[in-house]
């Protein structure tokens, strides 16, 4: 790890301390949502279905009813007192309960809330389902066949957002699919004119985020004056809404509180346990606990399965000319965030090089498996896999280094991403420069063979729009008679160290250390609205407001001292809670003392930001910034066995200005683990709707053993972000180039081509038969 | 039913140092014990099956998954938990080291990474880099990628060591 900035030295920017929330987590007193206890709660349980599309023709609940220890049973009789009993994020398909049909195996049928989870148990194993089961639906490419079951035989509540110029969203444009994104820009008859034109499929693999915190909420609406529900959750506003919109409840009428999240990684965005738990709870009058198990979140929420269709046009000498592709990503059987997902798949399908022709279908497809929604990368990882296995491969048909072929087209620093963008903030060939140094990608002919065992690298970009849509970011700062500060905003911790760095921007402007500040926890009631923690969007878009709030708060203080002082606030400076003058230091504390008397006063800066809508931007509004992952890779691939060691693993952020620089390091290293394991061995096995590998045991996650034995991250500074200080965003963008620079390696190593992942050694194996059968 | 199944007992062991008495079941487990008490959520549950290692605690000083072992076992034994760490509010040497290396951050899981590094360096004082990778390879961190987990573990023994001089 290292740092290149050249910015003096500050009280707290940069600084390698101790992380905000140290103390709590190593010592066991963070309070995580699984940890609240109300009085008098209950706990529920959810019947799911076994099968993967079935009618459900009768439910019979009466015996659970009766069951000691029982306090409500939810089945589709009680949700249709409810008004809105779906959710979604565009689309409303998913019920709180299944209603008419169930879609995949996991479906919740009915749920229960009882004494403690056995006797949940035990009554939802005396609840009778009669189904009829249906055809499943769970073929990428044949979904929409006219022979095809179809998961929603009537069209769901749902809405297509405002896109600017060259992009277009559909509702349903065929069977099976809830969502089409289409991105178009530059002329038609581009592919005319060039001199080859490539076609290539990639498929890729679906992980589940497996966050170690399990999806989990404590809801308790046992008074008739509103809720209180206590969420593991990264967008709690969002969530009040949806509430409010399922139980027609006034949004003053429902606070959210988000304490600690033990991990999410994108699937906690948006209704999950909480929509069940707070029914139950109004049918009980009693506080109901919903703490999944940890298999049951395999079939909560999961990254896309895809398959990226890429046909590309280039000039002899390598110049990218056009690019045309149709993505079809699996969204599962409900829609949750597959539409955003699709929309960002398909606009960052053609990653950070310049074309002058783009055409872009993305398709979220409807299965009979579990829904799919926001992963770190956000279809950034499937774009990235394609993108840059196809780019080193058409180098390679024409006989160009792959590393050449980048730099010939990268876009400037500067240079918008495409008409109506804000303009690249990262100097993409300084960071590719940087991995090929730190590979020693130059010199990857001289290594060594040993026997059936050859080695090679390969490198790639990975590259997404960050910060999200149209996002506002409100914060609040406080700062009391003593010089405490309080810092107000929506971020939530989930272990990506929002509340340092949100709280060394605050310090840094009033003059304080970090010490100084409390991040306040996050309640709907008291905190100030924010649409999500997501888009690895703390810094770039939160950390502008918590900045602005922050200066507000400055230059009340500095001018409150002018008045006292008689001077102009210009004059003077603030740090250590105290006025400076020249050489001269009042202590606030007095001087604010003297002024209210009483138990003194409080200084409150509000800060607000975003970034503004222009109809020119494809995507409503300018990127705020570029996030880009650069990595590269060396193996070992075994001709034998098929085994691919990655030998070396290096990536490499740009956190324009690192605000902590063991928060991104960890941002970075955490996020390529988990590309690593993409790579190589993690994945959602499916056998038709079922899925056989959704438990902790057989579905296998990354072990510090599967690290490579050079494993080496480096955060840039390349000081270009919009944030405070220039920080731009982190925690996506390494995981999107590990896949494809180990892809790349491999074809480097033993010239053949993998295009599906994960990168097993039968894969290889096969390939390299392939290779040797003409 | 449930009731006969699932028989109450008293249970007495020692945590953190101090005597427990408590009555419980045969059916519950230790995590759960622990997790029941207002000072013992320290203890996280993930997998609850063996697998992930976030309910790690020391049973006579070997690292156990406290999801998988039940309460009775621990009878008469000397159990530790993050909770006990900590000697007059200073943090361990390697609650310190995880703390200073930033070896966490959901925090979900690291209750048990420490609790198996005090295991690992109450063993061995002066691990090398591959036992240390082979011992914390037994539990799941999902967010930090590893490498400053395992530089806090070998830094908590180069500072226990020091202590110890
Ligand atoms: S919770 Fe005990 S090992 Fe995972
Ligand atoms: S810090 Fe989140 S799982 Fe390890």
């Amino acid at each position: 790890m290292t740092a290149t900035t050249n910015d003096p030295p500050t009280r707290n920017i940069g600084r390698a301390d101790r992380r905000a929330d140290a103390r709590e987590k190593v010592s066991g007193q963070g309070v995580y949502t699984v940890d609240i206890d109300l009085p008098g709660m209950l706990h529920a349980r959810v019947l799911r279905s076994p099968h993967g599309h079935a009618r459900i023709r009768a439910i019979d609940a009466s015996a659970a009813r009766a069951m000691p220890g029982v306090h409500a049973v939810l089945t589709r009789d009680e949700t249709a007192a409810i008004p809105m009993p779906v959710y979604g994020y565009f689309i409303k398909d998913q019920p709180i309960v299944a209603t008419d049909k169930v879609r995949y195996e996991g479906d919740i049928v009915a749920a229960v809330a009882a004494e403690d989870e056995g006797a949940a148990n035990r009554a939802l194993a005396a609840i009778r389902v009669d189904y009829e089961p249906l055809p499943v639906v769970t073929d990428l490419e044949s979904a929409s066949d006219p022979d095809a079951a179809e998961l929603f035989e009537d069209a769901p509540v749902g809405i297509v957002p405002k896109y600017g110029a060259g992009a277009s969203g559909a509702l349903r444009p065929r069977r099976n699919v809830c969502y089409r994104f289409s991105y178009e820009t530059g002329p038609a008859d581009a592919f005319a004119e060039c001199d080859h034109v490539f076609e290539d499929v990639f498929r890729f693999s679906r992980m589940h985020h497996f966050h170690l915190e399990p999806f989990v909420c404590v809801a308790d609406w046992s008074r008739e004056d509103g809720v209180a529900l206590w969420t593991s959750c990264q967008n709690p506003f969002a969530v009040r809404k949806e509430i409010a919109r399922i139980f027609g409840l006034a949004e003053n009428r429902i606070s959210v509180r988000v304490p600690y999240i033990g991990g999410a990684f994108g699937s906690k965005n948006g209704c999950k346990t909480e929509p069940v738990a707070l029914a139950l709870s109004r049918l009980a009058g009693r506080p109901v606990r919903f703490c999944l198990t940890l298999e049951e979140g395999f079939l909560t929420n999961t990254q896309h399965a895809a398959i990226l269709k890429l046909k590309t046009g280039v000039m002899r000498d390598g110049t990218l000319v056009a690019r045309e592709s149709e993505i079809l990503l699996d969204s599962g059987a409900y829609s949750d965030g597959s539409p955003l997902v699709a929309e960002k798949a398909g606009y960052r399908i053609s990653g950070p090089y310049r074309y002058r022709r783009i055409k872009t279908d993305c398709y979220s497809v409807m299965t009979n498996t579990a829904p799919a929604g926001p992963f770190r990368g956000f279809g950034g990882t499937q774009a990235s896999w394609a993108c840059e296995s196809q780019i080193d491969m058409i180098a390679r048909r024409l006989g160009i280094d792959p590393c050449e072929m980048r730099h010939k087209n990268l876009i400037d620093l500067g240079e918008p991403f495409v008409p109506g963008e804000s303009g690249m903030d990262s100097d993409l060939r300084e960071g590719l420069d940087l991995v090929v140094r730190e590979l020693g990608y130059r010199r990857r002919g001289a290594l060594p063979d040993d026997g059936a065992v050859k080695r090679g690298m390969g490198l790639a970009i990975g590259f997404k729009d960050g910060g999200g849509i149209n996002k506002p970011a409100l914060a609040r700062v406080k700062v009391s008679t003593n010089g405490d500060i309080f810092l107000q905003c929506g971020t939530v911790e989930i272990g990506q160290g929002a509340h340092t760095a949100l709280s060394a921007v605050a310090a840094e402007r009033l003059g304080a250390d970090r010490a100084r500040v409390r991040y306040m926890p996050i309640d709907t009631d008291h905190s100030p609205f924010d649409q999500g923690t997501n888009a690895s969007s703390g810094i770039a878009v939160m950390g502008q407001a918590v900045d602005r709030a922050a200066l507000a708060a400055r230059r009340q203080i500095l001018e409150f001292a002018a008045g006292t002082l008689g001077c102009a606030a210009e004059e003077l400076d603030l740090a250590g809670w105290e006025i400076r003058r020249g050489n001269e230091a009042h202590p606030l504390a007095p001087m604010i003392m003297d002024r209210f008397g009483g138990t003194g006063w409080e200084f409150v800066g509000e800060g607000f930001h975003k970034a503004p809508n222009s109809p020119a931007a494809p995507l409503e509004s300018p990127c705020v910034f570029w996030e880009i992952g650069w990595g590269g890779a060396q193996v070992a691939v075994d001709t034998e066995t098929g085994k691919v060691t990655v030998e070396t693993l290096f990536v490499t952020g740009d956190a324009g200005r690192a605000i902590h620089p063991l928060v991104c390091r960890g941002q970075d290293e955490g996020a390529a683990v988990m590309g690593l394991a993409q790579a190589l061995f993690e994945r959602m096995i499916y056998d038709g709707s079922r899925l056989v590998n959704g438990d902790a045991l057989t579905y296998r996650v990354p072990l510090a053993d599967d690290l490579p034995a050079d494993f080496r991250s480096v955060t840039q500074e390349q000081g270009h972000g919009p944030g405070p200080f220039g920080a731009k965003g982190m925690g996506e963008g390494a995981m999107l180039p590990v896949a494809s620079a180990i892809a790349n390696a491999i074809h480097d190593a033993v010239g053949i081509r993998l295009t599906e992942l994960p990168l097993t050694p039968e894969r290889v194996l096969a390939a390299l038969a392939a290779k040797d059968t003409p | 039913m449930a009731e006969r199944l699932d028989p109450r007992f008293d249970l007495s062991f020692t945590l953190n140092g101090a005597p427990v008495e408590v009555a419980t079941t045969t059916a519950t487990t230790l995590a759960d014990l622990l997790r029941e008490r207002r000072d013992g959520r320290g203890t996280k549950l993930a997998c609850e099956r063996a697998v992930c290692g976030a309910c790690t605690v020391l049973i006579d000083g070997l690292p156990r998954a406290g999801c998988s072992v039940f309460a009775f076992e621990v009878a008469g034994c000397e159990v530790v938990t993050v909770e006990g760490l900590a000697t007059d509010g200073a943090l361990s040497p390697v609650q310190a080291a995880f703390a200073d290396n930033a070896a966490f951050q959901c925090g979900f899981c690291t209750a048990g990474m420490i609790l198996l590094a005090e295991a690992l360096l109450a063993r061995d004082p002066d691990p090398d880099e591959a036992t240390i990778r082979d011992w914390i390879s037994s539990n799941i961190c999902r967010c930090t990628g590893y490498g400053p987990i395992l530089e806090a573990v070998g830094d908590a023994a180069r500072r226990r060591r020091e202590a110890a001089r």
